[in-house]
This record gives structure tokens, C-alpha cells and sequence, in this order.
């Protein structure tokens, strides 16, 4: 928690998943510019009233990305007492991560910390004391809540890396220290090598780190596996059959499923979420047609895609799917004589020939999928995303200026504010600590 | 040494302000106190010792040649002294960037401590009293500093009392087995202090320094070492001072060896530091000749430093080589050094042993949080060296004479001076050796450049009545030209190919530049450029130009530190009301309601300082402070 930062928040305040509707709140003094940068009706915000609107912004998707009420509450008329904005949309979990994550690319905007909102509620005078204790009692139960879960564990692990890294930089940093401080004696300064190595290492772990976050995410949402192609393949029938129950309407019309139906199961200990699409081919019907354009967006955001086809349908064009995990299926088995050759799995739901051969392979699917970790931390909340993000670029900054032979003032000044930003997950590093190093390594003292 | 002191009579019996400790905190405190027009008595052993510089015959250095400029720009006298009495100046850091440039000067020991008695006995308001202070008086209830009582049996009044003892209290000199009560060599230690302040409720404890033998001049043969000049052109320290020309007296190298090493590893039993006789803890940044053999045996050579202790003495002080061994394991070890061969000695090294006062114990004004109206600076607080003395002596005047008029503290920010770092860090840390700056400690250290002292400060020394007119004016004028010149170099373009024939960069340029930018680049100096400017920009003094190219070539970093400043600035002055009960906050981490219940800080910025107390801590801090004050008003 950042108590002192004036800056702008951001979080998601719907609780996690998929739901009905889900709501961003923005908190800050730049909450409104930055709501202006993707709300069509901006300049219709009034202070206290819902405007309806569409979200719009090339980093979003091309064209609209989803229809939103957007309240404006002006500071100090607001529950956090700052400007404050909130945006409601469609609950999908695509929907809801997508717009998080570019608002925190917006300028001055970051993830807010676990009950941030309620905290500035009380520093700004909004909330009594006792719901500003029961934040208190929040804020001090992360720790202990951590041991319980799976979670926990994994944020444990976390702070022992970070605070590894942090080795890294001091090391760095103590070098440099010691040049500024003592250059009037005895002291063998290493070269611009001996800085860099450190940084490289960490430059690589701080990548690694942050590729575990998109199955970090997943680890929290499910792994999202669609069934897709053409209309009467028998996808939902198929849906049905993994899911074990009678979830999608199963009709022999061609086209009965028009939106898409998410549920999900345990696959190897993972909770996968089974997409039910809409079967793509050209359409005329509106309704119909939404729901196609919704069924390739999900393929878009797949983890694992099921590609069906049938004897009587054609097969679905997959070229935008190069690094996705796939499994093609040939439905209708009992149907054909001489099925084509190079699938996965030959399967026929009613007789459920070849089904154990596709629950393997989704298993295997699955497995492959699971990300090790770097120490066996993975990244799975977007505070810590950003912090990462933020040092990733902070670590691009240090390299330059030590390639670019600038002095030791410069370099040590980009790293102090690498170090501070690790420090928001472990606490902050003290001169101290870089002073203990210098008497520590060096004989310094005329 | 000197000229004669001659007492100002009549003393009075009731001052308004008492400093005890004529050393460079109690001259600062002295002289701040009696020019912002309190009457001020200072107490001192030897009057004629003021100013005496009781180690190393320099002035400045890495971090506290920054903390000298501050003091100038606030207006005490430490620069100015410098100047008068320097005999040897030197830019240290000359090879990396201006922000970590510092200057240092040997003085003249003798000249520097007569210009101090000259200052003082010349300034109006100010008493000095050739005494000892033995104990101090408090109101019944100990809330209320009332005087001071001298060992001649004189009881003195005052409405403030700023204590600067230095080493003095029950100072304890080792050398070797031996050990004996004094202040200094030759001075005696000073008892009765730390038992009236114990008995006032204050907490003390012991740390210990230690001092380099000095040696005959002519007992050195300068041929075996290699000489270390002072600059050619040097700059001064205080931004008052014109026609500098200094001497430039030489410093000499020489270095220990394996035979060196090996004589004092043979006695290392007879140190009192290894022996286990010392119990106060030392500096490691100033480690003794035997720590550093025993602690980096990997080394097999250790520089020496042999510096004129004034001009043409016939007394070296042999930097490097502080020892609490026998005189004669010292002396023979000395021996085996190039050049030192046949030294004599004119006083061996030593340690001393002396007690302190934990700074914890201090508000940011250096007012006890014990006893209104009793300020503490310098070695007393745990602190080494004459700068960082000088500096809180200084604060300790302003403040003691502010308490006095009522007014607000005058605090300094870690983003406005390394005054402010070095007083922050004092209050909020639990000190366990003897603290010293350095320019690491400064989280803002870009900021908080040598040559920009004057742009920091001035105004506020002005302000509070003690820097000139003159130089606050002067400096008003200074930075709206580096205003104006600043802006011209962000505005101004200048052709590529006038740029590549002044400057050789790697690569060449292609398009044209902003003068700011080619400023920026690693290397280029003003002074490469000059042929770009126009006239008025080039008649400015290469002094102000050099600060004005400066500040442009760290702009962008400077502007960051800035953000961070402000980041940081929401919670940073929230005051904590006294008597809040955190060893009651269970929420708060162990280690830290401890901290929190020992150093008592007055602001959450403090709070957030300590170690021991993280980010969340202090959040919930204020949630509980918030509620602490509301039911206190309820």
C-alpha cells in the first residue's frame, strides 16, 4: 500500500469473472482526462448523472468495443473524496481485463492497491471509523489470509524473488555509491561490464515474470477453451458431452446457438472454461450475426481452441490461430466411411467413439499449458503486473544510460528508482542498506 | 596560539539564550543566537580553543563540503573561515558530474581557531565565559529548561539552553593498556552533564572516535613520497568571498606494507579495541590502522596522508593511520613506511571514548522532546565531524532564538538541503556509530548540488535574519538569469553542421539541436560551446554560466526527482499528536510499534523513515492517528 501517492487509481470493482454487467472505477485527478480518451460522449459528462455512451479507442479493438454508462462524480463529492469516475459495461471477462489493462497505460494512471478506494474514502473524511478499521483490519489480514491459499503461497514466493532482484540492483548500486562516495581513496571501480551483467540477468527474469501473468490470469478465470466451427458440426453437442450434462440447447437446425455459452469444468486440476460459439459461415440474420462476430473474438482470446467438423459441414478456416493451442476434431464419425486424414480426434457424439481420445488430448492440452513460474512465482494480480511493467521499462533506462557511458551520478539515480519501484512489493531499500554494502566490501576511511 | 583572550565584562547572571561548547557547533549556535539579537553566553573550557580543530586539518570533503555551502548560504561562519584560513583547496569528484562535486581545504589550524576567537569576541550580544558547565536546571516538574551551573559554583539563567559537548563527557582516552579521563589530549574530560540530563529522564550511551599520531616535520624524508597539490584555480567555499588567491601547500602520499601489518598484527592484543576494553562503538568509515589490517587482510597496502596541520609547522598529522596502540607498537610500525623511516612523533594516535545522547530523543528543530527550551548539536547527538557539527549547531541557534520568539521551527526538507537529510536522519534512526554524511544518504541528490547552495538557500537565510542583503539579492539576480538562460537553451536551435565542428561525437550529428541537448550529451562542456552563444550569455561569470549549464545537462533527471518530491509530499507533513499509545496498536508489526514507541515521531514523513516500519504500517498509522484525534477532540 502507497499511502502518500496522489496519483490516479484504478481497479475493477465488480467481483472477479464473468457477470451480468461489471464496473471500473477511476479515482484521481486525472480520472476524467482519462476517461475522455475512450468515451464517445465525453463532453456529455455532468457531475452525478449516468451517461450513456460507446467505448472507442483504437488500443481497445477496432471499432466499438462495448456499449458503457460512464458517472462522473466530482471531488470532493465523491466517495473517495477525489474525481471519480465509474464505467459499467457488458461483465465478460475479456471485456473487463482488456479495458483495465489499457487504462493502466493511460498517463499517471495505476492499479490501485487492495482496499485503496476505501482508504482514501477515509482520508478524505467520506466514511466513519469504524468501516476505515475495518479496511485497517484489511489491510492487515493480507498477510495472514496469504498463508491459506494457494495464492498466498504464491505471493510468498514472490517476495523472496523480488527481494533476490533487489540484491541485484544494490550490488550494482553499492559499485557506483562507492565511486561517488569515496573516489578520494583506495577503491578498484568495476567497469561498465560489471554493471550490466546484473542488469541483462535481471532484464531476462523481470520478461519470464511477466509472461506468467497471462496464465496467472488464467490460473484465477479458467484456461478458455472454444468449440468452434461450422453451424451444425455439433458443437454443442460435443459441449454438452464434455460438460456431462444437457447445458446447450441441441437442435438438428443449423444455427441454434446465437451468442455464446461459457461453463466451466476441472481438467487436471485446472478450471477450464468450455465456450459453446456461435458456428461461423456468412450470415444474413442480425442476431445471428452478432453472434458470429462474438465467436471469433473468442477465438481470438483462446487458450485452447477445438476446431469441429463434420461430414456434412465445411471445415473452419484456423490461419489466425498460429501460436494457439489447438485440437481439430472430426465429428459425425459414424456418418462416413473414409473420414479425411491429419485430425486430432475422430469422434461420434452418440456413439462417443474416439471421446476418451479427445479428453486426453484437451487433458494434455491443458497440462502443457501450465507455466512452472520463474521461482515458482507467476504473476496473477495486475498491481503486480504493473509494477513489473513499470520496472521493465525503468531496467531499459539504466542500461542506456550505462551504454551510453553516462556519469555514475546519472546511472546510480536510475537505478534508486528501479529499486523504488520493486519496492512497492517488499518495502523500500534505505541508504543504509547500500552503506552496510560499501563498509561491508570496501576498506574505506583514510 | 592566538591572541590573548580577554573576558567581556560585566557578564549577567540571565541570558537568553546559553551554548556550552565553544567547538564548531556552539561557535555556529553562538554566533546564529546573538545576531538574531538574543543575548547568548557561551560557556567553553579554553576560550582561546575556539574553532579547535581536533583531528584532521581539513574542512569539507565528499558530502560535507555540500553541508559547508548550506551553512554559508544560511549564513554562519564555517565557509567563511575556511576561506579565510584554507591553505590548500581542492574539487573533489572533478572527474564525474558537478552534482557530486565537493570541495575540501586543508586549513591552518592555528589561523582557523583565531579567526573563530576574532569572530565571537567581536560579536555584539555574545558573552563567552571561560568555564565549565556541570550540570543543568529544569523546572520542578523537568518540562522547562532553566539554567546551567558552572564548576567556579556561578549559576546562570536562561530561556534556552543549546548543549554542544563534543567528546567531553566523561571522556575517556585509550592509548594501548592505558587509559585516562580527558576531553581531548591535553584537555580534561567534563562530568556532571550526562548525570543531570540522566536525571532529567534522558537516555545516554557511548561511542567511541579515534585520532592519528602527529608527527616532526623534519623527521620525514619527503623524498620517499609523492606529492598531492591543490587545484591551480581554486574556488572558495563561501559565496562572499572575492579575490580568492589562497597558498596551495602541498599534502604528501606514502603507504603502509606487509611489515607494517605484520608489527601490528604481532600487538593486536594490546588495542583496547580488540582487547575488548573499549565498549563504545567507532565509525566504519574512519576505521583504525588496526581494524583495517585485521578486518581487509587481504590488502597488503594501505595509503597514508601527511598533511601540514598549519603553515610552515613542524607538525604532520598522518591521515589514515588513527591507532589506540601502544605508543611504541605505533611508532615501530610507523617505521616501516617509505619516507617515515627515521618519524618521530610529537604526540602518538588515540582513541577516546565519550558519551552521547541518542538523537531519537530530538524533535527536527534539535529541541529535546523531554525538556522544552534544551537543544542538543554535534557530537553530543552522535554525529562525527566539524561540517556536520557546524551544520546542527547552526539550526540548534536558529531554533533555540525562534523558541523563544514563539515562531515555527525552522525545519529543512531532504529535498532542500543535506542539512535537512542529515537532521531527519538523526531523529528517525536508531544510531549505532558515530553518524556521518554522505552524499548516498541524499535520495535527492541532484537536487542538492554544491554550486546550487545559494539558489536553495539564501532566501530562507535571509529570511530568518541571517544571511545578508547583499547576498540575497545578488543570488535573486543570479537565478533569474539562469532563468532566462536556460530557456534560451531549450529554445534555441543550432545547425548539425556547426555542432559536429565544435564537438566530436561518435557518431556525427545529422539534424539540427537544441543548445540544451547538446548540453545534454556525455562530455560537452559550456565552454566547448561558447562560440554558439550570444554575447550576454557569455558574460556571465563562468561560475553562474558553469551552474546554469548544469542544471540544463540534468534537467530531466532533476525534473523527475521533483515529481518524486511531490509524490511523496501528501502525508509527509501530518503531524502525530504527542502521547499517542502504539505499543497498544496491535495491528501495527511487532518491530515496528517498538521503533514507533522509541523514536516518537512528530510527522508521518519521519514515521515512514524508520526502519523497521513498511509502507503498510504507516498507512495504518494514520487511520489510527485519525482516530486518536478525533476522540481527543470529542
Amino acid at each position: 500500500m502507497q499511502p502518500f501517492v496522489q496519483d490516479t487509481i484504478v481497479a475493477i470493482s465488480t467481483p472477479p469473472g464473468t457477470g451480468g454487467l461489471a464496473v471500473i472505477r477511476i479515482s484521481g485527478p486525472q480520472a476524467l482526462e482519462t476517461i475522455k480518451l475512450f468515451f464517445t460522449r465525453a463532453q456529455d459528462l455532468k457531475p452525478r448523472y449516468a451517461t450513456f455512451g460507446k467505448l472507442n479507442h483504437p488500443s481497445l479493438s477496432e471499432g466499438e468495443f462495448d456499449d458503457c454508462i460512464v458517472t462522473f462524480f466530482k471531488g470532493p463529492h465523491s466517495v473517495t473524496g477525489e474525481d471519480l469516475v465509474e464505467v459499467s459495461i457488458h461483465g465478460g471477462a475479456y471485456l473487463q481485463q482488456k479495458l483495465l489493462e489499457v487504462l493502466l497505460r493511460a498517463p499517471g494512471i495505476r492499479a490501485a492497491s487492495a482496499g485503496e478506494f476505501t482508504f482514501r474514502s477515509f482520508l478524505s473524511g467520506r466514511i466513519d471509523l469504524s468501516r476505515a478499521e475495518a479496511v485497517a483490519d484489511l489491510i492487515h489480514a493480507k498477510d495472514a489470509a496469504a498463508h491459506k491459499n494457494a495464492r498466498g503461497q504464491l505471493q510468498g514466493n514472490l517476495r523472496v524473488l523480488v527481494e533476490d532482484m533487489s540484491k541485484k540492483l544494490i550490488q550494482s548500486l553499492t559499485v557506483l555509491e562507492a565511486e561517488l562516495d569515496f573516489s578520494d581513496q583506495e577503491i578498484e571501480f568495476s567497469p561498465p561490464d560489471a554493471l550490466l551483467t546484473p542488469l541483462k540477468s535481471l532484464q531476462t527474469t523481470t520478461e519470464a515474470l511477466l509472461e506468467t501473468y497471462f496464465y496467472g490470469r488464467r490460473l484465477e478465470e479458467g484456461i478458455r477453451v472454444p468449440l468452434v466451427g461450422a453451424p451444425n458440426s455439433g458443437k454443442s453437442s460435443l459441449f454438452n458431452l464434455l460438460l456431462g450434462q444437457d447445458r446447450a440447447i441441441v437442435t438438428p437446425q443449423a444455427g441454434t446457438t446465437r451468442d455464446t455459452i461459457e461453463k466451466s469444468v476441472i481438467i487436471a486440476g485446472h478450471s477450464v472454461l468450455l465456450i459453446d460459439t456461435a458456428g461461423i459461415r456468412k450470415t444474413q440474420n442480425d442476431a445471428e450475426s452478432s453472434g458470429v462476430d462474438r465467436s471469433i473474438d473468442e477465438i481470438e482470446h483462446a487458450d485452447i481452441v477445438i476446431f469441429v467438423e463434420a461430414p456434412d459441414t465445411e471445415a473452419v478456416p484456423n490461419d489466425k490461430l498460429i501460436n494457439t493451442p489447438q485440437i481439430t476434431v472430426f465429428n459425425k464419425i459414424d456418418l462416413v466411411n473414409t473420414p479425411p486424414k491429419n485430425k486430432d480426434v475422430y469422434l461420434s457424439c452418440t456413439t462417443k467413439e474416439g471421446f476418451e481420445t479427445l479428453r486426453d488430448r484437451l487433458y494434455q492440452q491443458v497440462i502443457n499449458m501450465i507455466n512452472n513460474g520463474v521461482e515458482g512465482v507467476i504473476l496473477n494480480s495486475e498491481r503486480h503486473q504493473d509494477v513489473f511493467i513499470r520496472f521493465r521499462g525503468q531496467l531499459s533506462v539504466c542500461v542506456e544510460s550505462i551504454t551510453n557511458e553516462l556519469g555514475p551520478e546519472y546511472i546510480a539515480s536510475d537505478l534508486r528508482l528501479a529499486l523504488d519501484i520493486l519496492g512497492e512489493i517488499t518495502g523500500k531499500t534505505t541508504p543504509d542498506d547500500i552503506l552496510n554494502q560499501i563498509f561491508s566490501g570496501f576498506c574505506v576511511g583514510k | 596560539m592566538g591572541k590573548p583572550f580577554v573576558n567581556k565584562t560585566p557578564l549577567l547572571t540571565t541570558y537568553d539564550i546559553i551554548v556550552v561548547g565553544g567547538g564548531h557547533a556552539g561557535i555556529e549556535a553562538s554566533l546564529a543566537a546573538s545576531r538574531l539579537g538574543k543575548t547568548t553566553l557561551l560557556i567553553t573550557m579554553e576560550a582561546n580553543a575556539l574553532g579547535r580543530a581536533s583531528c584532521n586539518p581539513a574542512i569539507g570533503g565528499l558530502a560535507k563540503g555540500h553541508l559547508v555551502r548550506e551553512i554559508d548560504a544560511l549564513g554562519g561562519e564555517m565557509a567563511k573561515a575556511t576561506d579565510a584560513t584554507g591553505i590548500q583547496f581542492k574539487m573533489l569528484n572533478r572527474s564525474k558530474g558537478r552534482a557530486v562535486w565537493s570541495p575540501r581545504a586543508q586549513i591552518d589550524k592555528k589561523a582557523y581557531s583565531t579567526y573563530m576567537v576574532d569572530v565571537c569576541t567581536t560579536q555584539p550580544g555574545l558573552d563567552i565565559l571561560e568555564d565549565e558547565a556541570t550540570g543543568v536546571f529544569a523546572t520542578p516538574d523537568g518540562t522547562n529548561i532553566t539554567g546551567v551551573t558552572t564548576k567556579k559554583g556561578v549559576v546562570f539563567s536562561c530561556r534556552a539552553l543549546v548543549l554542544t559537548n563534543g567528546t567531553f563527557l566523561n571522556g575517556l582516552i585509550h592509548i594501548g593498556d592505558k587509559s585516562f579521563s580527558a576531553g581531548r589530549i591535553n584537555e580534561s574530560a567534563s562530568v556532571g552533564i550526562t548525570e543531570s540530563l540522566v536525571d532529567l529522564g534522558f537516555e545516554t550511551g557511548r561511542l567511541k572516535t579515534g585520532t592519528p599520531p602527529r608527527v616532526k616535520r623534519d623527521s620525514i624524508d619527503f623524498s620517499q613520497t609523492s606529492v598531492q597539490d591543490g587545484d591551480a584555480n581554486p574556488e572558495p567555499f563561501s559565496f562572499s568571498t572575492n579575490n580568492f588567491n589562497p597558498p596551495n601547500e602541498a599534502c604528501y602520499i606514502t603507504k603502509t606494507n606487509p611489515e607494517t601489518h605484520s608489527i601490528i598484527n604481532a600487538s593486536i592484543e594490546f588495542s583496547p579495541l580488540f582487547s575488548g576494553v573499549i565498549k563504545g562503538v567507532g565509525p566504519r568509515y574512519c576505521p583504525s590502522i588496526e581494524d583495517k589490517v585485521v578486518r581487509f587482510a587481504e590488502k597488503n597496502s594501505h595509503q597514508l596522508f601527511l598533511e601540514p596541520e598549519w603553515t610552515n609547522a613542524n607538525q604532520i598529522y598522518v591521515n589514515g593511520f588513527s591507532s589506540s596502540l601502544p605508543e611504541d607498537v605505533q611508532l615501530k610500525s610507523l617505521r616501516t613506511v617509505p619516507g617515515l623511516e627515521n618519524v618521530e612523533f610529537i604526540r602518538p594516535g588515540y582513541a577516546i571514548e565519550y558519551d552521547y545522547f541518542p538523537p531519537s530523543q530530538l524533535k527536527a528543530s534539535l529541541e529535546t522532546k523531554r525538556v522544552k527550551g534544551l537543544f542538543f548539536a554535534g557530537q553530543i547527538n552522535g554525529t562525527s565531524g566539524y561540517e556536520e557539527a557546524a551544520a546542527q549547531g547552526l539550526m540548534a541557534g536558529i531554533n533555540a532564538s525562534r523558541n523563544i520568539d514563539n515562531t515555527d521551527p525552522f525545519v529543512l526538507g531532504r529535498d532542500e538541503a543535506y542539512i535537512g537529510v542529515l537532521i531527519d536522519d538523526l531523529i528517525t534512526k536508531i544510531t549505532d556509530e558515530p553518524y556521518r554524511m554522505f552524499t548516498s544518504r541524499a535520495e535527492h541528490r541532484l537536487l542538492l548540488r554544491y554550486d546550487n547552495a545559494h539558489f536553495r538557500l539564501s532566501k530562507k537565510g535571509y529570511h530568518l535574519g541571517l544571511a545578508s542583503e547583499t547576498a540575497f539579492k545578488q543570488t535573486e539576480r543570479e537565478m533569474a538569469l539562469a532563468g532566462k538562460t536556460e530557456a534560451y537553451f531549450e529554445s534555441t536551435y543550432i545547425k548539425a553542421d556547426d555542432i559536429n565542428a565544435l564537438i566530436n561525437a561518435q557518431t556525427k550529428i545529422t539534424e539540427s539541436q537544441t543548445l540544451a541537448n547538446i548540453l545534454k550529451r556525455p562530455g560537452v562542456t559550456v565552454g566547448q560551446i561558447k562560440s554558439l552563444l550570444p554575447d550576454w550569455i557569455n558574460a556571465l561569470s563562468p561560475t553562474l554560466l558553469t551552474l546554469i549549464a548544469t542544471n540544463t545537462k540534468y534537467s530531466g533527471y532533476m525534473a523527475r526527482e521533483r515529481q518524486q518530491v511531490e509524490r511523496l509530499s501528501k502525508h509527509q507533513k501530518m503531524a502525530i499528536p504527542e502521547g499517542v499509545d502504539y505499543l497498544s496498536m496491535q495491528a501495527v508489526s511487532f518491530e515496528a510499534r517498538q521503533k514507533l514507541d522509541k523514536i516518537r515521531p512528530e510527522t508521518i514523513g519521519q514515521a515512514s523513515r524508520i526502519s523497521g516500519v513498511s509502507p503498510a504500517d504507516v498507512s495504518l498509522l494514520i487511520i489510527l492517528i485519525k482516530k486518536f484525534v478525533s476522540r481527543e477532540t470529542h
